[in-house]
């Protein structure tokens, strides 16, 4: 145990001292995580909420049904709408220059043409920026002038079964004002997602763990090139003590970068991941499956150079499929496959912690690490040592 | 042999004969191109809804036939798998349909579905499409029973709404877009805006990986017994700096090249865009000349050049499209190559930009070359002094 302890703690001395931990394990993800929020940041907020817009309109029309759409806009319940009326013939021009949302033309035979069936088209002009708000109201426009067309649909539809014209006009305004027969019942799921901010930090977190685990392990292959692998091996110490101070320290690296990394992310950028426990378990649950990939590594190169690229491409590979840079949406064999990468349970598992998850719901996502690590670490003992073979 | 094409020879030997080099600078890029195109590309899958229950239902049928109309995804799936899948954010809606549900689309009679979105903007972007597919649904149940509580039978209803469909001219919505942002993408492939991204990002990125080497050969005495020989510094940097910009610019023409022939990218007029790519590999050969001078650890110079190359690419718009940032960071990311670069093959790719109207992007871009080839070589000439 004392030999143990003695070379975890001459590894750790090395590793401090050698700037790429530093740089790997902290000042790249944190650097990262700034510029990846601040160029997300434009991309628009977190949350679904809808900020208020105004969309400018130029009506032409003479009868009621132009100014039905524009009130629908502003009763809508799902936004705050304000209308700034302009010519028709600046609407695009203010809506570009203004930072409006939206624009709309109403044609001057809108009402006519709706009620007699003849074509009629209402112009829609986005904003300069692509946001939510603009699709909403997009959406609301489309389905006003559904709803004022199968009214008028049915008026007709009454006069061709032989109903009198006021008859059928009456028929028309009950569909129009009844409630709707179909309806949405809306709730929200439960969420095992963080929100972008929050995704951004602990998808970093996660990519350099990876990268920061491996500068421990891959010191095995260091101590070999350098000889003072078997110098430590001629004295009276169990050989296994040697790889175990490897895996230590990479575990201990691995912890150690992660919660720096996702207390910065808290403090920088004011996001939350929940219970410190079920945090650490996670930490910790990641770090033992980094350091037992790092296992197969060593074992499958011949230099701690080709270790360090080796452990590049695997940390790149699974940390874009894991969703450090941005969510990838799956479904089937793959969305499977997907499920079981470590660094995308890492985070799954912090989304469900910063939902108010305790322990026993990031169990799904813990066990997912822990089996990965069981398998890498089973794995490694059957893969023949390369570097030995040398 | 000219001294300066002999240590850019040497460069290049050592570079295409570590293999491990092949993976990041030829087969990443593909398929992170290829990944952006599928998940964010234009045309690519719309929202995701997921359907449970109501199989074979005339509601399920006449709910998907629509939903993929206005451009979803539908798929079935079990209730317990949609739920998860949905808090997961791997599916954006999910709809459950009843038996109930089912026999009152049958009847025209009163029909409540469930269901279950994602909190995020895509889940209640996907919302508000199955809102407006269930409201008009809804609305023909709604017109049949109308005309049947005004005495019309059912059949002679539905008779009489075809007709009345047929015979009228559906009202049209026709979205444009005002300029500005909206527009700048119009017209763009699948691939093109990420094969864009990802081209200048990994070429810079390949590029300052390199400057482990210049760390070595000054660890190895390789730069010292140049220096011996009667070979000025600013040559031994110009034939350092030539050997990756040779690298760079393999690397450049090749995703050109493969994007093109794989995945259909258009780059406009190809000529102006390998000009392009040629005067950024200038800079991010130069760009690190100067780390690898900087530095004396080659593990270190590493981390700070993927770091570095990731940061710069961030702030340059090759990971968010800088037309979608803020007004301090665009003006921020006006001081990267990758920034004028992008901006160059967007006037290539976007507005079939001549020569001359991209002049100024390649002229930034020779100006940042020549000032860090110039700071690289006096930084490699102190770098001599000090013992590493």
């Amino acid at each position: 145990m004392n030999a143990l302890t003695a070379l975890v703690a001459n590894d750790l001395k090395q590793r401090l001292r050698d700037k790429s931990v530093l740089i790997f394990g902290l000042l790249v993800p944190v650097a990262l995580m700034t510029v990846l929020n601040l160029a997300f940041g434009g991309l628009g907020d977190d949350g679904p909420a809808l900020k208020p817009v105004t969309v400018i309109a130029g009506v032409e029309d003479e009868g009621p049904l132009g100014d039905a759409v524009l009130e629908s806009l502003v009763s809508s319940p799902a936004l705050e709408v304000s209308v700034q009326r302009v010519a028709p013939g600046d609407v695009a021009r203010t809506t570009l220059d203004g930072g409006s949302s939206l624009g709309i033309v109403i044609p001057k035979d809108f009402t006519e043409s709706l009620t007699t069936g003849r074509a009629a088209t209402l112009q829609l002009t986005r904003g300069s920026t692509p946001s939510l708000e603009t699709d909403v109201l997009i959406s609301v426009v489309k389905e006003v002038v559904n709803e004022l067309h199968a009214a008028s649909l049915t008026a007709s539809a009454g006069r061709i079964a032989g109903l009198s014209p006021a008859a059928a006009s009456d028929l028309a305004r009950s569909t129009a004002a009844a409630s709707p027969l179909m309806a949405l019942k809306e709730s929200t799921a439960p969420t095992e997602q963080l929100p972008l901010s929050a995704s951004l930090v602990a998808g970093q977190t996660g990519l350099f763990l990876l990268f920061t685990v491996g500068f421990g392990v891959v010191g095995l292959l260091v101590e070999k090139e350098q000889g003072t692998f078997a110098r430590i091996r001629s004295v009276a110490v169990p050989p296994w003590t040697i790889t175990a101070s490897k895996a230590v320290v990479g575990f201990l690296l691995g912890v150690a970068a992660s919660t720096v990394l996702l207390t910065s992310g808290m403090v920088f950028f004011g996001v939350a991941f929940g219970s410190p426990v079920v945090v650490g378990l996670l930490v910790m649950s990641a770090a033992a499956a980094a350091t037992s990939l790092t296992f197969i590594v060593v074992r499958l190169v011949r230099s701690a150079e080709q270790a360090n690229v080796a452990q590049s491409i695997i940390a790149m590979v699974l940390g874009i499929a894991g969703g450090a840079f941005f969510p990838l949406q799956s479904t089937g064999f793959l969305a499977t496959v997907l499920e079981l990468n470590p660094v995308g349970a890492f985070i799954r598992g912090l989304g469900i912690s910063a939902g108010g998850g305790g322990i026993g719901d990031v169990l799904g996502p813990l066990g997912v690490m822990w089996i990965f690590a069981a398998a890498c670490t089973l794995l490694s003992r059957f893969i023949p040592d390369r570097s030995a073979a040398q | 042999m000219n001294p300066v094409l002999a240590i850019a020879g040497v460069e290049l030997r050592r570079f295409f004969r570590d293999r491990s080099n092949i993976f990041f600078v030829f087969i990443f890029p593909l398929m992170l191109i290829l990944l952006l195109g599928i998940q964010f590309g234009v045309g690519s899958a719309g929202p995701i809804v997921a359907v449970a229950g109501g199989e074979g239902t005339p509601l399920a049928r006449d709910l998907t036939d629509r939903l993929k109309a206005e451009g979803l995804t539908v798929r079935p799936d079990a209730a317990s798998a949609v739920r998860r899948d949905v808090s997961r954010g791997s599916t954006d809606v999910g709809l459950f349909i009843s038996e109930q549900a089912g026999k009152a689309y049958d009847d025209a009679g009163p029909v409540e579905l469930e269901v279950l979105a994602a909190p995020d903007a895509s889940g209640q972007t996907a919302l508000q499409a199955l809102r407006a597919t269930v409201r008009d649904l809804g609305r023909t149940q709604l017109q049949l029973r109308a005309l049947m509580d005004g005495g019309v039978t059912e059949d002679a209803a539905r008779s009489a709404l075809a007709r009345a469909k047929t015979s009228a001219v559906e009202p049209t919505v026709q979205v444009m877009e005002s300029g500005g942002v909206s527009s700048e993408f119009r017209g763009l492939g699948r691939f093109d805006l990420g094969a864009a991204q990802q081209l200048l990002l990994f070429v810079f990125l390949s590029s300052l990986t390199g400057a482990a080497a210049l760390i070595q050969a000054r660890r190895y005495g390789v730069i010292s017994r140049a220096l011996a020989a009667p070979v000025t510094a600013a040559r031994t940097m110009t034939g350092l700096a030539l050997g990756r910009f040779a690298i760079a610019g393999v690397q450049g023409v090749y995703i050109l090249l493969g994007t093109a022939l794989l995945f259909g990218v258009d780059w406009g007029n190809l000529w102006l865009a390998m000009l392009v790519v040629g005067v950024f590999s200038l800079v991010a050969a130069a760009a690190a000349m100067v780390v690898g001078s900087m530095l004396d650890h080659d593990g270190a110079a590493t981390g700070v050049g993927i770091g570095l190359g990731l940061v710069v690419a961030g702030l340059g718009g090759c990971m968010v499209p800088p037309e979608f940032f803020s007004e301090p960071m665009a003006a921020v990311s006006r001081f990267t190559p990758h920034r004028w670069a992008y901006d160059a093959i967007a006037e290539v790719q976007r507005h079939e930009a001549a020569l001359q109207d991209i002049l100024p992007h390649l002229g930034v871009l020779a100006a940042m070359a020549a000032g860090l080839l110039v700071l690289g070589t006096w930084l490699l000439r102190r770098s001599l002094a000090r013992a590493l």
